[in-house]
């Protein structure tokens, strides 16, 4: 069965959050939710300084703690390995929140969704938008399942003008990804947690043979 | 990718930016579900050892109405709350909704008897099976909440064996707290057992606290910073002032004279000071805990 999953490059990320942007107008997600979002760094003292950037979304761990921590069985993770919430399912306890290390589980407040970014009633793609939600649930990044159900790729990935994210399956030894992460040292955040995530990321030298 | 060892101690002041970030998921409903869950079963315990019916009532009351009100007015879709007891396999909140269930029902067939004179039809083995399950089942809503703290691996400072047993020994010393101060309600002199009870907890519950803040100051960034946060940073006067001093040595010295005179302000105010403790480490315990940093704050 494939796992599904995304390696970036962060040599090539410029910070532009062209992939912030992408996953808003794709999602339509309430004021102040993010599924996908770039950290910045600043590094060095001044004057020789410089920034550097982490895009970060839900790392769709193999071994998920918020589908562990879910007392409900609304969290649950697809055959594809696609973390997903059965929204009708949620109860709004926020476990998966507190457990995810990676702090990408987001919680739709009471009337967050009766207004929109303008603060005066509802946009058009907010109406629409809006109403794949529900007060009171979780909502988190899908990994656009259902862009990827119709053999596309996540906005995030098609968005990004440096091309720096590879989106495919993790599983076969021989495919892309994994050529990516053994020849350029790929890593996960946070190993430490020991959630496999299905997220890699580049950011050294291309390992010599 | 890991957070470094040299983090500087730095909160995140968004999403954006590097650095701890705070929890902020559970809020005061969920510290007041849990200090109620610990107060409540521990008070229930004692006194069903100690043959207090008037103390088993209340301590059934504070878990059953107390509890889970505070639960469901955390809850974001309350009227789903039945879903939570789905995954008792793998989810620690799961399992707390059936012992807590399991309780009600024991409980409440334990009580019944004794309030209103009514026999419910399971006499003898049944009777004692609703001991069993009504003990069993407040025993683990004693140390629930360090159990369902613990499970998160997303936040080291929490992320400790040691925090059910401290949930535990709280919530053995809220009830027997609660429990001398319902005996002096009632007219009767505490019993010295429960009294001297009651200071090793103290005593114990100042080791186990010193023994785990000792260990979290070892262990990684976040959870270092977390002890930096309890000590000397933003929760320094709470844990300082409320946690240890009301909490622990307030109540330890009011409770000497306890032993010896039965005076029913003093142990008001005991009890008042032993839980403005409890339900303040609580609080701390869920504000100061710290996700770590997703890349080092500070590098070349």
């Amino acid at each position: 069965m494939a796992r599904l999953g995304m390696v970036i490059d962060l040599r090539r990320c410029i910070g532009c959050n062209a992939c912030t942007i992408a996953c808003k107008q794709e999602h339509g997600t309430p004021e102040d939710i993010h599924f996908a979002r770039v950290v910045t760094r600043e590094v060095g003292t001044y004057p020789a300084t410089r920034r550097t950037f982490l895009p970060v979304l839900c790392n769709h761990c193999a071994d998920a703690p918020c589908v562990e921590v879910c007392p409900s069985g609304a969290s649950y993770i697809r055959l594809d390995g696609i973390v997903l919430v059965d929204r009708e399912k949620c109860i709004g306890c926020r476990a998966c929140a507190v457990a995810c290390p990676y702090m990408n589980r987001h919680f739709l407040e009471r009337g967050l969704l009766r207004h929109g970014y303008s603060g005066d009633g509802l946009s058009v793609l907010e109406a629409v938008k809006f109403a794949e939600f529900e007060e009171g649930t979780m909502i988190k990044c899908t990994l656009c399942a259902h862009r990827v159900d119709q053999g596309l790729e996540p906005a995030c990935v098609v968005t990004c003008p440096t091309e720096c994210r590879f989106f495919g399956d993790l599983e076969p030894e021989a495919g892309r990804l994994q050529s990516l992460i053994r020849e350029h040292g790929g890593k996960p955040l946070l190993p430490e947690c020991n959630t496999q995530p299905s997220i890699y990321y580049l950011d050294g030298e291309p390992r010599q043979a | 990718m890991s957070a470094s060892e040299q983090l500087p101690y730095v909160i995140a002041p968004h999403r954006f930016a590097v650095g701890f970030t705070r929890q902020t998921w559970w809020n005061w409903r969920i510290g007041a579900a849990f200090f109620f869950g610990e107060i409540g079963a521990g008070l229930f315990l004692v006194s069903l050892l100690t043959g207090q019916a008037l103390g088993m009532a209340v301590g059934y009351l504070i878990v059953v109405v107390g509890k889970n009100t505070a639960h469901l007015l955390y809850l974001g879709r309350p009227s789903r709350f039945w879903r939570a007891a789905l995954r008792p396999d793998r989810s620690w909140i799961a399992r707390g909704i059936w012992a807590t269930g399991l309780f009600a029902i024991s409980g409440f067939a334990l009580l019944l008897p004794h309030f209103v004179g009514v026999e419910l039809p399971i006499a003898g083995w049944g009777q004692s099976l609703a001991l069993a399950v009504a003990a069993a089942s407040a025993l683990f809503i004693m140390f629930y909440d360090g159990l369902v703290m613990k499970a998160s691996p997303a936040i080291p400072f929490w992320n400790s064996a040691l925090l059910p047993v401290l949930c535990l020994t709280y919530a053995t010393l809220g009830g027997a707290t609660l429990s001398l101060m319902l005996t002096t309600l009632q007219g009767g002199m505490p019993l010295p057992a429960l009294a001297r009870l009651e200071h090793w907890l103290l005593v114990a519950n100042a080791w186990l606290l010193a023994i785990y803040i000792l260990r979290m100051s070892r262990l990684e960034p976040a959870a270092r910073q977390t002890v930096h946060l309890l000590l000397r940073g933003r929760y320094r006067r709470a844990f300082l002032g409320l946690v240890l001093l009301v909490g622990m040595v307030a109540t330890l010295l009011l409770s000497r004279a306890q032993g010896h005179v039965a005076a029913t302000a003093l142990a008001v105010v005991i009890a008042a000071c032993e839980l403005v403790g409890d339900f303040t480490l609580l609080m701390v315990l869920l504000k100061s805990g710290l996700y770590s940093p997703q890349m080092a704050a500070k590098s070349g």
